[in-house]
């Protein structure tokens, strides 16, 4: 177990600036997940972490040492891989004790961990097979046992489910969670699926075009979006944006949102809840509201009754997707597109008005200009 | 895969006329290949008097290998008459090395190429890609001068030398060309499961080489066994390869001509290549296909 410390760390191939200062500490035992679209960085930053990749500037330290100049081999580090990079013509044991072997461990405690490690992803029965005679899910299972029989200090993970089909990816991603649980290990983990990045992380850092857009837990990530961008990639289906006006009513300030309800266009006023009633530099001025399609749906007059944060406003149908648990019931507010979660048996027919609620406690507002959360 | 002749409504008697006149033609052009090779066999196992007497495509009357003894043993090149015997070996003793050499030295420089990128790698190999264009005359007077400085003009290990640098552009490509494929997380694995360069060459990047060695060894030993110039450029008398050996045997102007010595003598030269080609054939176009489509 270790800690690792990323600081200002700066990556350029030639004149393109791939990563432009990444600031990141983690906690001896945390579980951080890279999380970005494809070309944000986030395997580079993994592959200079792991040693395999150069640092143009800054420094990386694991354990309050730092190691720009440690080789990999070094570093007491165990990466897995998206392409698994098993050794083809190795067998499964061979595979997992291919470290042990380069750091001559006698044969004796060599074949003890193989075991062990083997054991403990259930492929003991694999030992002697080739990676080509295994599932995708096995030579997965096999690459972590790889990682696994090292005990290194730190675990890379790089993408390591992305070639596996729908249902086993969930299946692992289980097993990965459990693993962490139960060795403690600081793990590092790089993925674009921002459900992987929710369910494992204990810490989240967004990567967009080089810059870290929010670090937090994956629950602050969820509720408090550091920016637009961050609240647009996690979450499924994506928060809604809404363009809307601060306007103080009766002394209350709140949001004044287009729609049509009833064949007529008006406005609604949504008042904020007490804690964030703070902002009144920006009344009458544009904001974009955020809410999450779970905390918009049917209105309830008795929650209504004991939450005075939910706001009631009614609103035309136009578009049903019923998902088995939910129906997604698109909505048009402030003309753009807006999902909302309803309980199938409360649904209205397409083109009718429907009544709704909002909770705007877990709303955000952000900036239309700097697209940051207000 | 699908048998596209086999696919319904594909049987009408023009297609039937049409396969027809493609078998004539096939075995037309078989027969064509196939009869040098039948009268340099069969006139190797006549006597003299058969081959004066009878026809070119007769089949000798029995079954005579007097004259590939003769050959091997006694036949007279140039002044010597000491068979094709020597010179056989003198080949086996220059492409043996010089194909194992230049075989693993490609591998080499096919894996620093690709794996251990360097500053410059991809205009080194387009400059080594070069010499494969570079005509075998071109380099005949640099390369004397040097043997000579090097003081091996004349002796096997020289034409070792010659035939090593010059077979370097081709393992170099055909290796290179083979270890793009290889994915890079290969190396990686390896380079932090503690692996340095040999080691990851030893021990993962030639266990996956053996179709692309099979066809190096076999593009390597063809050409160098086969060569001519540079063996009578470079070499007289008895450090010379069976090439050139064979050439001396045939044209020599003294005597009798004994065409069916001359045969035998032809198909001894021959033999080894062919044999190579007989046992590592389909490796030949395995690894020559190998990554062209993914598996």
């Amino acid at each position: 177990m270790a800690s690792l410390s990323i600081q200002n760390v700066k990556k350029s191939y030639g004149s393109v600036e791939v990563l432009k200062g990444i600031d990141l500490d983690l906690e001896n035992g945390e579980f951080l997940v890279l999380l970005g679209p494809s070309g944000c960085g986030k395997s580079t930053l993994l592959n200079m972490i792991a040693g395999l990749d150069t640092i143009t500037a800054g420094e990386i330290l694991i354990d309050q040492t730092v190691v720009n100049d440690v080789h990999p081999k070094d570093r007491d580090i165990a990466m897995v891989f998206q392409s698994y990079a098993l050794y083809p013509n190795m067998s499964v044991a061979r595979n997992i004790g291919f470290g042990l072997e380069m750091r001559k461990v006698n044969k004796e405690e060599r074949e003890r961990r193989v075991d062990e490690a083997a054991r403990m992803l259930q492929i003991d029965h694999l030992s002697d097979r080739k990676p080509a005679q295994l599932s995708g899910g096995q030579r997965q299972r096999v690459a972590m046992g790889r990682a696994l029989v090292r005990d290194p200090e730190i675990f890379l993970f790089d993408e390591p489910l992305s070639n596996l089909d729908a249902k086993l990816r969930v299946e692992m991603r289980t097993e990965i969670k459990k693993l962490h649980q139960r060795l403690g290990t600081t793990m590092v983990y790089v993925t674009h699926d921002q459900i992987e990045a929710m369910t494992l992380a204990s810490r989240i850092a967004i990567l967009k075009e080089g810059e870290v857009q929010q670090f937090a837990s994956p629950q602050e990530v969820y509720e408090k979006p550091a920016n637009m961008y961050v609240a647009g990639f996690v979450g499924s289906p994506p928060m809604n944006f809404v363009p809307a006006a601060v306007v103080n009513e009766n002394g209350k300030l709140g949001v004044s949102i287009e729609r049509t309800a009833n064949g007529t266009r008006g406005s609604v006023f949504l008042a904020l809840p007490e804690d964030r009633q703070g902002i009144s530099e920006w009344v009458g001025r544009d904001v974009i509201l955020g809410i999450r399609p779970e905390t918009l749906t049917h209105r309830s007059d008795s929650e209504m009754s004991i939450n005075n944060r939910l706001q009631a406003f009614d609103c035309q149908v136009e578009v049903l997707e019923p998902t088995g648990a939910d129906t997604l019931t698109y909505i048009e507010l402030g003309g753009r597109e807006v999902i909302a979660r309803v309980n199938p048996y409360n649904t209205t027919e397409p083109g009718e008005t429907m009544a709704f609620m909002v909770d705007m406690g877990k709303a955000s507002l952000f900036d239309p200009k700097t697209e940051l959360r207000i | 895969m699908t048998d596209i002749t086999a696919l319904p409504g594909g049987k009408s008697p023009w297609q039937s006329a049409a396969r027809f006149g493609l078998y004539a033609l096939l075995i037309i052009f078989a027969a064509y290949y196939i009869l040098p090779l039948i009268v340099v066999l069969s006139t190797s196992m006549k006597d003299l008097d058969e081959i004066r007497n009878g026809t070119l495509l007769s089949l000798p009357a029995e079954i005579n290998f007097e004259a590939w003894g003769y050959a091997w043993n006694e036949a007279c090149i140039g002044v010597s008459c000491t068979g094709l015997k020597p010179y056989f070996w003198n080949s086996v003793a220059m492409t043996i090395p010089a194909v194992t050499i230049s075989t693993l030295l490609g591998a080499l420089t096919g894996f620093s190429l690709t794996k251990f990128k360097f500053k410059g790698a991809n205009l080194i190999f387009a400059m080594i890609l070069f010499g494969c264009f570079i005509p075998f005359q071109v380099v005949l007077l640099p390369m004397a001068q040097s043997l000579g400085f090097l003081g091996v003009a004349n002796t096997v290990p020289g034409l070792v030398l010659v035939h090593i640098v010059y077979g370097l552009p081709f393992t170099v490509l055909f290796f290179r060309n083979y270890y793009v494929n290889i994915p890079d997380d290969l190396i990686k694995a390896a380079t932090i499961d503690g692996a340095g360069f040999f080691m990851i060459f030893w021990r993962i990047m030639l266990p996956l080489s053996p179709p692309i060695i099979v066809v190096t060894v076999i593009w390597q030993f063809t050409q160098i066994w086969n060569d001519f110039l540079f063996g009578a450029s470079f070499t007289t008398g008895g450090g010379q390869p069976v090439t050139v050996a064979l050439n001396n045997l045939v044209n020599t102007t003294t005597g009798v001509k004994r065409y069916n010595v001359d045969m035998a003598a032809a198909l001894i030269t021959a033999a080894p290549t062919l044999a190579v080609y007989v046992l590592a054939g389909r490796y030949f176009v395995r690894g020559l296909t190998a990554g062209s489509v993914k598996g």
